[in-house]
Formats: structure tokens, C-alpha cells, sequence
């Protein structure tokens, strides 16, 4: 049977018994080569060190709705100010902004871009500071019903870059960017200052599909820096050849891995909390695999080894006994 | 054995009322006290349940394992049919529970205070151990319950730290770096195979079939194209999108400094306060004016009830006023006119 959607699909079915080899001759960069594969998957005991010139104008994109590119933008940036650094996320959806709600800053923005292009406010004062982590700053593009003016739609978040790269109390380390989902003229807005992009998958194939065009698009644009992060990752499903793994989708779409997001039940909880994964205790699987992603985001580092799930330890006799 | 178990099942159920005459001196023996069950297909071995029976100083067995021993041992079968016959003579000697009780009744209040005494103690051992598990509120197992605690941890007086993100309880990374443990789970590190030829070959790839250019100019549709624009980057904007505003009061340039201005009063701010303050000059003016008028008036009001001036002196006020503003009328001078002549 012919695919509908050949290029997309792998050259080669991933081989069940994979090598268990952590460096593999044909790796990335060189760099990559002589580090650890645990130290690439899982990196802790140390603060990571900060890759690039500032600000780092990230755009978090996907292409389809849902699969968690606003999730993504609020741990990521809550992580990366967990770090110490200081980090500006602009909520690029004009029209169905939800960054401030998984923030749970929905009641202290007042004034958003718009505002300030209309120079109802000045920009220090549309950022909205977390009082959870302060080097957190939040900017919504405009309130909800609200319509940014069609003139210099696709420059504002260009002007507000540069305004923030030129503040008195220097530029902020990161600037994420939540793209509304499509390649519309919110995408175009989103994209317009970013330097390097975030793009968020789900392991099925109609996300797949929309994020191979962005990615598409983003490098015509001259994004060239793009690395993936597949969310909703399953391992008891992916263990039942029921879902793609991690290595398939990359396999389509030719991509870095930024980081795999397992399914986790306590997103929902924390988006209707208005809490972000990463400041749960205990921490979450999620949680932690977010942090992790912000951590190679800082570095600018990839993933070299990806985490497969064992078979759960036989039991002994005695272990009923504590053995 | 199946021989056995059939021979066993078919033994014939004797009734103990009609066995009251085995009761005599001679003393059970405890070790072979293991009953059969009938009731069901197979039979079992219930070992252990008559303790009452032991109770019973004398046993009948002794005789009848003494008659048995003196037996010669053929075979299995001869010592399974001593066995069972052993086992009959045993339920024929049990005695009927009822004349057991009746020999041994003791008085009523002696069972009354017995059972009294037993209900006591057991609620007195209730009572011993709430207080025993009152007195541990708070420990390692309580922790432990509460998911404070991992009980893998018990007895590690280090807390677990949860606000580090460098330092993660959760995660156990194997000496051999090849396992890691999360949150209970094993996991198994797999390398990534994508090489930098395929990451390449991707490339091209898309930018083959992608071939795009990031429009810079957003118009309404339907509106003209302006002369001096390359038309590949234009996009055009339907009119319900949050982007089709069609009003703007403020140029490119005027909301490229709204956003660039770092301190100080922001532009609209500032043009609204002056516009105010425009507004509130004229007004002012306006007011002057009318607070005389207002003026006038309540002195016209207050000057019946106080008769405190002159009517002459007023009336002279109130007419160089009138011409200051020019605002004399035939009204006020026929009334002044009116004063005069009264």
C-alpha cells in the first residue's frame, strides 16, 4: 500500500533489538562524541551554562493545535528562570491567548503589545512580573477580542525584541515566544524576531505532517537552528508497537531532540491550577523532563540517548520480606 | 491413594448421641486428632480443631493403637484399613458435646462473671492500643503514609529537597550508565541514530518542497496593492481576523517609539493629559464666567434675607458688572430701574 504521505514515513523501521551503544559512530558533532550518553539524557548537580549571544529569541512553534506548545512555553521559561536566568515570554496568539492562564497571571495583565504600540503604556509596564520566579516576565500581544493593527502586525514583536534587547536593566537572557498554532499571520508575527525555534510534536502522524511544513517554512525564513521536543510520549504504548517512539519521529522529521515529554496526567492539573509542572512537589515525570529540556536549551545541547522503558524487575520470593 | 481417599469417603457417618456409652477414663491421643471432612467431594484433612476434645484426660486410642501395634504390618493397605479402623473407633468413642457440657455445666453467674471478665479484658486490650497508637503519631511510618516519605528512604535523616532542581531525589542514574531509574521506573538509555548526512538530506528535502518567503506586508483583502510592493510578500488578511483593524490613529513610526520609549510619560498618556488640559482651560473660562453668573445669583438670593447692603450700592455692583461682560439686558436693567424708583 502506498503511503499518502511518503516522505514522512521512515527508509527503515526501527530494529527492536537496538544496540546498547551510548556514542554512536555517526553522531551530531564531534562534541557530543566524547560526552557521556546519561550526561546528555539526564544532567544534574550542576547549574547549566548559558550557550549564545543574549537575548536568545526562541520561538516555540508546531504548526497543529494542542499539542503543547503553550505547556511547553510555560515550563520551559519557568524552568529557565528556576535557572537564574531572566526570561521574557511573549504570548504571540492574538486572538486565543493562554499563556497567562498556565502561568496563572490571567489577573495582573493589564496592558498587553497593543497597548503599548497605541503608547497607552510603555513596555516595562506591560511585563508582568511572576512572583514565583521575578526574573520572569510575561507580555501578551493583545487582550482577547481585541485586534492589532493590520499595518505593522508582522513588525511589532520586532520592535518589542529590540526594545527589550536596548532596556536600562539589560537584555534578558531568553525571549520565548508562544506561536499560535497555523502558518497564518500570527505565525508570521511569532517568527518575525526569532533566531532559533522550538518546534513541539506529538508521536502521531497529522502532527507529524503539519511540523515537517513549519519546519519547512522556518528554514526558508532563515531559522536554522531547530530542534524538537515530542510531547505526549506513551512507553507503554510505544512498548506495543502501538504508537511511534521517540526515534521514529525523529527518523520523519530529521530533526535534534530537545527533549521527550512523557504523558503525564498531572499537566492537566497544574494547566486548571494554574501552576506550572516544574514547581510541583514532588516533581512529576513531566516536570522533570521539561527541566531537562530547559537545561539543553541553555547549552544549546541535544539529545544523544533517549530513555526506553525496561520491563519492571522480577520480583524474588524474598523481596516480600523486604529482600 | 485413590483407593484410600474412596474408602475413606465411603466410611458411614455414625451419630455421637448414640455413642454416650464410650465415655470412659481412657485418654485421646491429641497427635491424631485430625478430623475428616464429608460434606465435600474430596475429603480433607481438618487437623487441630477439636481442641475441647484434648481437654479429655483419658484417650481410647491408647488401647486401640496398643491392639494395633501388636498387629503385623503386611502391607500399605493393611495399615491404611488398622488406620481407618483406628479413626472409627476414635469417633465412636468421642462423646456428645451436649453430655460433655451438661457433666461440667458450671453455675449461671459463674458464666455470666466469666464472659463479663472476657468482654473486659478484650476492651481493655482495645484501649491499650489506641493508646499505643497514639503515642507514634508523627513517626517515619506516619510520613511514610502521608507520601512525605519514600519508605525506601526510612532512617536516611537527609530530607528529600524538591526546590533544587540540581538535586533530584527522583532520579538514579546506574553506576554502569546504562540504566536509569525515575520515579521507580527503569529505563534503558537508547543512542539516537540521526546522522548529520540524514539531518542534511532532510534539509533539502524541505526546501524543495517548501518554497516560501515570510510576507512583510499584511493587506485587507480587497484593498489596492500598493504600487512599490513585491507582491510575493504580501499576505492578505481576511476582515475578521484579530489582525484586520482597519482604524489607526498612529503611524508606523509614532508606534515604533511608543514601543522604544523607556521611561517617562507614555505617548498617549500624554497626548490625552494635554488634550484634558485643553479642555479643562477652555472650561475654566467658561466656568469664570458662569461662576459669576453663579455668583450674581446667590447674591441675588442671599441679598432678600440679609438686607445687610444697600439696595443703591448693590444695584451700582451689579451693573458695572453686567458691563464688564457685556452682558447687560433690558430684564436686569428694568429691574434695577424698578429698585431705584422704589
Amino acid at each position: 500500500m502506498s503511503s499518502p504521505f511518503p516522505h514522512l514515513l521512515p527508509s527503515s523501521p526501527l530494529s527492536p533489538s537496538l544496540p546498547l551503544l551510548f556514542l554512536p559512530s555517526k553522531t551530531l558533532s564531534p562534541r557530543h562524541r566524547r560526552r557521556s550518553a546519561v550526561t546528555a539524557a539526564l544532567q544534574w548537580n550542576r547549574k547549566p551554562q548559558f550557550a549564545g549571544e543574549t537575548p536568545r529569541v526562541v520561538v516555540v512553534t508546531s504548526g497543529k493545535g494542542g499539542v503543547g506548545k503553550t505547556t511547553t512555553t510555560a515550563n520551559v521559561g519557568l524552568s529557565l528562570a528556576r535557572f537564574g536566568f531572566s526570561v521574557v515570554a511573549i504570548d504571540a496568539d492574538a486572538g486565543l491567548r493562554n499563556l497567562d492562564l498556565l502561568l496563572g497571571l490571567e489577573n495582573r495583565v493589564n496592558y498587553t503589545a497593543v497597548d503599548v504600540l497605541n503608547g497607552d503604556c510603555r513596555l516595562d509596564q506591560a511585563l508582568v512580573r511572576d512572583r514565583r520566579c521575578p526574573s520572569l516576565e510575561l507580555l501578551c500581544i493583545s487582550k482577547p477580542r481585541s485586534k492589532l493593527p493590520l499595518g505593522f502586525g508582522s513588525k511589532a514583536l520586532t520592535w518589542v525584541v529590540d526594545a527589550l534587547r536596548s532596556r536600562p536593566a539589560g537584555p534578558p537572557h531568553f525571549v520565548l515566544i508562544d506561536c499560535p498554532a497555523g502558518i497564518d499571520a500570527g505565525f508570521i508575527t511569532a517568527i518575525a524576531p526569532a533566531n532559533e525555534a522550538v518546534l513541539v510534536t506529538t508521536p502521531d502522524i497529522t502532527a507529524l505532517r503539519d511540523a515537517d511544513r513549519v519546519t519547512g517554512l522556518l528554514e526558508c525564513d532563515g531559522i536554522r537552528d531547530i530542534k524538537m521536543i515530542v510531547n505526549r510520549v506513551r512507553t507503554d504504548l510505544i512498548r506495543g508497537e502501538d504508537m511511534m517512539s521517540v526515534l521514529d519521529v525523529q527518523e520523519m522529521l530529521g530533526l535534534a531532540l530537545l527533549g521527550v515529554i512523557p504523558e503525564d496526567s498531572e499537566v492537566i492539573k497544574s494547566t486548571n491550577r494554574g501552576y506550572p509542572l516544574v514547581l510541583n512537589k514532588p516533581p512529576t515525570m513531566a516536570g522533570l523532563a521539561f527541566e531537562q529540556a530547559a537545561w539543553r536549551l541553555v547549552e544549546q545541547d541535544t539529545m544523544t540517548a533517549v530513555m526506553v522503558e525496561e520491563e519492571p524487575k522480577k520480583k524474588g520470593f524474598f523481596s516480600f520480606f523486604g529482600g | 491413594m485413590t483407593s484410600i481417599a474412596n474408602s475413606i469417603y465411603f466410611l458411614p457417618f455414625q451419630s455421637i448421641y448414640s455413642q454416650n456409652h464410650f465415655r470412659d477414663d481412657k485418654g485421646w491421643n491429641s497427635a491424631n486428632l485430625c478430623w475428616f471432612r464429608f460434606d465435600s467431594p474430596r475429603p480433607k484433612w481438618i487437623c487441630g480443631r477439636s481442641r475441647w476434645v484434648s481437654a479429655i484426660g483419658a484417650s481410647a486410642l491408647d488401647s486401640a493403637g496398643n491392639d494395633g501395634a501388636s498387629v503385623p504390618v503386611d502391607g500399605k493397605g493393611l495399615d491404611w484399613e488398622r488406620r481407618i479402623n483406628s479413626f472409627r473407633e476414635m469417633v465412636n468413642a468421642l462423646p456428645p458435646a451436649t453430655l460433655v457440657f451438661k457433666g461440667t455445666t458450671p453455675s449461671k453467674s459463674v458464666l455470666i462473671l466469666s464472659i463479663a471478665i472476657a468482654i473486659l479484658a478484650i476492651a481493655s486490650r482495645r484501649i491499650m492500643l489506641k493508646r499505643k497508637d497514639n503515642s507514634y503519631q508523627g513517626s517515619v511510618a506516619d510520613l511514610v503514609r502521608r507520601g512525605q516519605l519514600r519508605s525506601d528512604r526510612r532512617g536516611i535523616s537527609k530530607p528529600m529537597k524538591y526546590d533544587d532542581p540540581f538535586n533530584n531525589p527522583f532520579v538514579k542514574i546506574d553506576k554502569s550508565c546504562s540504566t536509569v531509574e525515575m520515579f521507580g521506573k527503569l529505563y534503558r538509555l537508547a543512542p539516537v541514530t540521526l546522522t548529520t548526512e540524514q539531518k542534511s538530506v532532510h534539509q533539502k528535502r524541505r526546501s524543495r518542497v517548501y518554497q516560501w518567503k515570510r510576507p512583510t506586508v499584511f493587506l485587507k483583502e480587497g484593498d489596492s496593492m500598493p504600487p512599490d510592493i513585491d507582491p510575493d510578500t504580501v499576505r492578505w488578511i481576511p476582515a475578521n481576523h484579530p489582525f484586520a483593524t482597519t482604524v489607526s490613529d498612529i503611524d508606523e513610526d509614532l508606534a515604533q517609539n511608543n514601543v522604544y520609549q523607556k521611561d517617562g510619560v507614555p505617548f498617549r498618556v500624554k497626548a490625552e493629559h494635554e488634550a484634558m488640559q485643553k479642555k479643562l482651560q477652555a472650561l475654566q473660562n467658561e466656568q469664570r464666567f458662569n461662576e459669576v453668573a453663579i455668583n450674581l445669583n446667590n447674591i441675588r438670593d442671599f441679598e432678600r434675607p440679609s438686607q445687610s447692603v444697600k439696595p443703591h450700592e448693590q444695584l451700582e455692583q451689579d451693573s458695572s458688572i453686567y458691563q464688564q461682560n457685556g452682558l447687560i439686558n433690558e430684564g436686569v436693567d428694568s429691574s434695577a430701574d424698578n429698585h431705584q424708583r422704589n
